[in-house]
């Protein structure tokens, strides 16, 4: 088990140095440099290049990377071309904000998909079951960003249930009840919908998964020692079926990463995805350079995590 | 001079494990064969299943690699021959033991018969097409069929396309991996007998891998009985089935069944004794390890693997 | 011998259906199939048809006087903010969106299978590099890591995109066609066309590449409905067509405007359906194929 794991550990190294030197070469790539936001434009172009000279961005490019990851292992990410602030500072509350989106989502579609995976599993061929397979194919088939308008049209605009955009009600005191509660507020139509959409992936899973195991001897056999139907269902097949979807937690991850760009846009929720597109718009390149990092090592994480936990549940992985 | 010579032949395959994956150990798959084989003979290789039987053909032919030892076809090496064209490929040609997998579901009868026609003649399609159905008819299956597909034919049937793909080129050695053990026992005399047939019409020399001793009574002149990569006792069929030396071989020869029935309790009680030999006796034939040692002649044709006197 | 007997005697040899009858008739057999693979046939023949009578020059240039009309005698689907006719965008859309996810479903499935082919029937060594460079694109955030191409790539126009989405895209029927390569390179009809004399490079093409058709050929299907969406949501951030060529992404990020979501349904709504229409109509029959493929899922 810890074999697999530090195994497992250690591929990520290269993974993350590949992905800093990818980021490192697109941030080269992008034009203009720190310095074109700061300066006005009635100062010297000989001062200018002084002052490259000075920052080190002549050097060769290996120190000039050299000193870009030791900058952002301390949580330097550099100053933000447009805003004049460090770029972590931007950061910071857009990352609280995603990751509690994230969360939210992650339990709704747990919710959503157990019971209706159980279900069409346990009466599989029957109304129920073609009932949920059809939604799911329709999940399957519908891409996230049509069914979040949709949503938004409906819920947000139409009926008025929900806000339309931000992440908390303006006015509030940070710590207290109310602020919590819109806070909550804000993160549910964003979160449902992507819980909704994206949930049919484990409804199939866990479907199949219970379809299978229901014909497996030990089963039969614990129905021939009389067993109640409840019984079977509980103790026998859930422990069985319920695991492997353990193992997609880690590719959910992944999945809502992909996810989130499109819902904060649609909802105008102030995540990481947001500040993603935001940065692109308004040219600022060091924090486009910022965000595309964090979340492609959010990324190497989530795989990391549902690698180890699919080694946990499933010992065959391991042998590879 | 012999025709196929196989010097101290070795196939390993490495054991991965560690944290990083690197080579731990190795299997010895075949660990030491030598035998040689004489032109339109026949030479029978037994063992139980992981025996090193199947591994042996492999490599001689080219699909494993051999990790040391030397391989004389006609005269010349033909140890690890990597080209695709040369004249030991189209010489050797196999028949695979499973008449499923290796024949490609995809493609159709004409097309599997004429690859190796493809790659080393120069044919125009309409000779093809009339080689394809000489072939067939060889083989003893309607040359209207050129057109089917795999799945559309018996397991027998499917065996004999093999053979048919096999003796396109008209090749001197064939080596036959278990090429009746996956058909039905009503199927395999007839395929036995007609690959008897074929080796007389077109003077083949066949190398014959199987587990059953009963098929290879019927075919080899010849017999070598391998054990965990190694010989245990090598001789002519005669040597093999009257004068078994070894205890393993002794064992292997017991346990042929007898159509008899009056016999059956002889036959049960003599299997019996011969186990108890074998139990008793086992460390005396095989070293710490339970490998064979050396072989040792016991006449001109019979070798058996036995400790070294003294 | 044994077979003479069922063989019936004629001079002509007997053909079988080959693969591709089977398919077609899978199709056939499947209402839902045939009829996506009808509406399809038919979206595809009308905008490409319509799509060569239209100027797109004229179509997206901006008439201050139409703004916001609702749909009518004029503009059958009404106009957008900038009096854009929102019928003719559609179209052209259509067509934009279908090519470019035509055009990077082909891409990615040349490198795709390329990839996963050579990967699994070499094995070993080149596996095993392979397979971690493969990991590493797997892991990247699709989304993100093709916007932050998209924002940088100094000549930016539809052959670059296409480019940019196949770089990032290829990796999921690679590791397919690789999986099978491995199973299929075992089974002893490869094996005995190495004993044939076949070369690896003839052994791929003539044994190894037919038996990974089928899957192939269903893993494009569903890629195409996939890249259909994945455009769309590009363009609907404003990272895919510019507006001057319009796909039913660009229609659709109009909706990001709250005014256009909430009260001009007629530029957001046909774009959406159309998008949902030709992924749900591909999607089926992709899974038609897929049940082509399988012999035990087949219906008739």
């Amino acid at each position: 088990m810890w074999k697999f794991t530090l195994r497992r550990t250690l591929i990520m190294i290269p993974q993350l140095i590949v992905l800093s030197i990818l980021i490192f070469v697109l941030a080269q790539l992008m034009p203009g440099d720190a310095l074109s936001g700061q300066v006005g434009p009635d100062v010297d172009p000989k001062r200018l290049d002084e002052i490259r000279e000075q920052m080190g961005w002549n050097d060769p490019w290996h120190e000039q990377y050299g000193r870009w990851v030791g900058g952002i292992l301390q949580g330097d990410f550099g100053d933000s071309y447009r805003f004049k602030i460090p770029v972590s500072e931007l950061i910071g509350q857009r990352i609280v904000n995603s990751f509690w989106l994230s969360v939210a989502t992650l339990i709704l579609s747990y919710l959503i998909a157990i019971p209706l995976g159980i279900t069409s599993g346990r009466y599989n061929d029957s109304w129920r079951d073609q009932l949920i397979t059809g939604y799911s194919y329709i999940g399957f088939a519908t891409p996230l960003f049509i069914f979040a308008l949709v949503m938004l049209w409906l819920f947000g605009f139409t009926l008025q249930w929900f806000p339309t955009s931000g992440s908390v009600t303006p006015g509030l005191e940070p710590g207290t009840f109310e602020y919590v509660m819109s806070k909550l507020y804000h993160l549910l139509l964003p979160a449902l919908s992507t819980a909704l959409i994206t949930t049919y992936g484990t409804i199939q899973y866990l479907r199949n998964e219970i379809v299978d195991t229901k014909q497996k001897d030990f089963i039969i056999t614990a129905r021939a020692k009389g067993a109640s139907e409840s019984r079977v269902y509980n103790r026998h097949i859930l422990r069985n079926s319920l695991l492997p979807i353990a193992a997609f937690f880690g590719f959910e991850i992944t999945n809502l990463i992909g996810g989130s760009i499109f819902i904060e846009n649609i909802f105008g929720y102030p995540g990481m995805g947001q500040l993603l597109v935001e940065s692109i718009t308004l040219r600022d390149y060091t924090v486009l350079t910022a965000t595309t990092l964090l979340f492609g090592v959010a990324s190497i994480l989530g795989a990391l995590l549902s690698d180890i936990i699919l080694s946990i549940v499933d010992p065959r992985i391991r042998i590879k | 001079m012999s025709y196929l010579e196989v010097n101290d032949l070795k196939v390993h395959f490495p054991i991965k494990g560690g944290v990083f994956g690197r080579t731990v150990g190795h299997i010895k798959a075949v660990d030491g064969v030598s035998f040689s084989l004489e032109k339109g003979k026949t030479y029978g290789l037994v063992g139980e299943s992981g025996s090193g039987k199947t591994t042996t053909g492999r490599a001689i032919i080219g699909l494993n690699n051999i990790t040391s030892g030397k391989v004389m076809f006609d005269g010349k090496e033909i140890t690890n021959m990597r080209r695709a064209k040369s004249d030991a490929r189209k010489n050797i040609q196999m028949i695979f033991q499973d008449p499923y997998s290796s024949l490609n579901p995809k493609k159709r009868v004409v097309d599997i018969v004429s690859e190796p026609l493809r790659n080393f003649e120069n044919l125009t399609r309409k000779e093809e097409r009339k080689r394809v159905q000489e072939l067939l008819e060889l083989v003893g299956l309607s040359p209207e069929s050129i057109l089917k597909y795999p799945h559309e034919f018996s397991g027998g049937q499917r065996q004999r396309i093999g053979i048919a793909r096999a003796i396109a080129l008209k090749p001197k050695l064939i080596i036959a991996d278990e090429p009746v053990s996956a058909l039905d026992v009503s199927v395999q005399a007839q395929v036995l007998n007609f690959m008897k047939e074929i080796q007389k019409e077109l003077d083949l020399t066949y190398l014959f891998i199987s587990h059953d001793l009963g098929v290879i009574k019927h075919m080899c002149d010849e017999i070598g009985i391998m054990y965990k990569g190694r010989y245990v006792e090598e001789g002519t069929a005669e040597d093999i089935f009257n004068d078994p030396q070894h205890i393993y071989t002794k064992r292997l020869v017991a346990a042929i069944p007898d159509i008899d029935p009056n016999k059956r309790e002889e036959k049960r009680k003599f299997r019996e004794e011969v186990k108890v030999e074998y139990d008793q006796s086992y460390n005396d034939y095989f070293d710490e390890e339970g490998l064979a040692y050396k072989l040792q002649p016991v006449s001109d044709t019979h070798l058996v693997a036995l400790p070294e006197k003294g | 011998m044994e077979n003479k007997a069922e063989e019936v005697k004629t001079n002509q040899p007997i053909k079988s259906p080959s693969g591709f009858n089977i398919i077609w008739r899978e199709i056939v057999r499947d209402k839902l199939a045939l009829l996506s693979l009808a509406f399809l046939i038919l979206i595809i023949a009308f905008v490409y048809g319509i799509a060569l009578f239209l100027d797109q020059k004229e179509i997206v240039k901006v008439d201050l006087f139409s703004i916001y009309e609702p749909p009518g005698e004029e503009f059958l689907l009404g106009t957008d903010y900038g009096g854009r006719d929102v019928f003719g965008q559609l179209i052209i859309g259509t067509r934009n969106s279908l090519t470019i996810a035509l055009l990077v479903t082909l891409l990615t499935g040349i490198i795709g299978v390329a990839y996963g082919v050579i990967s699994g029937y070499f094995g070993g060594h080149i596996d095993n590099i392979m397979m971690r460079i493969l990991d590493f694109f797997m892991i990247l955030p699709f989304t993100m890591i093709v916007i932050a191409f998209v924002a940088i790539v100094p000549k930016y126009n539809t052959i670059t995109f296409s480019l940019i989405m196949t770089a990032f895209l290829w990796m999921g029927i690679a590791r397919l066609i690789r999986s099978k390569a491995l199973q299929e390179k075992e089974l002893d009809y490869i094996q005995a066309s190495k004993t044939l004399g076949s070369s690896n490079f003839k052994i791929i093409f003539t044994q190894l590449l037919p038996n990974c058709s089928s899957l192939i050929i269903v893993t494009m299907t569903l890629n195409l409905a996939a890249n259909i969406g994945l455009e769309s949501g590009l363009s609907f951030l404003g990272f895919g067509f510019p507006e001057s060529t319009p796909s039913l992404g660009t229609l659709l990020s109009y909706a990001r405007n709250p005014q256009v979501l909430e009260y001009r349904w007629w530029i957001w709504v046909p774009a959406s359906l159309m998008i949902l229409l030709l992924m749900l109509s591909v999607n089926n029959i992709g899974q038609a194929l897929k049940r082509a493929g399988d012999a035990r899922q087949r219906r008739g």
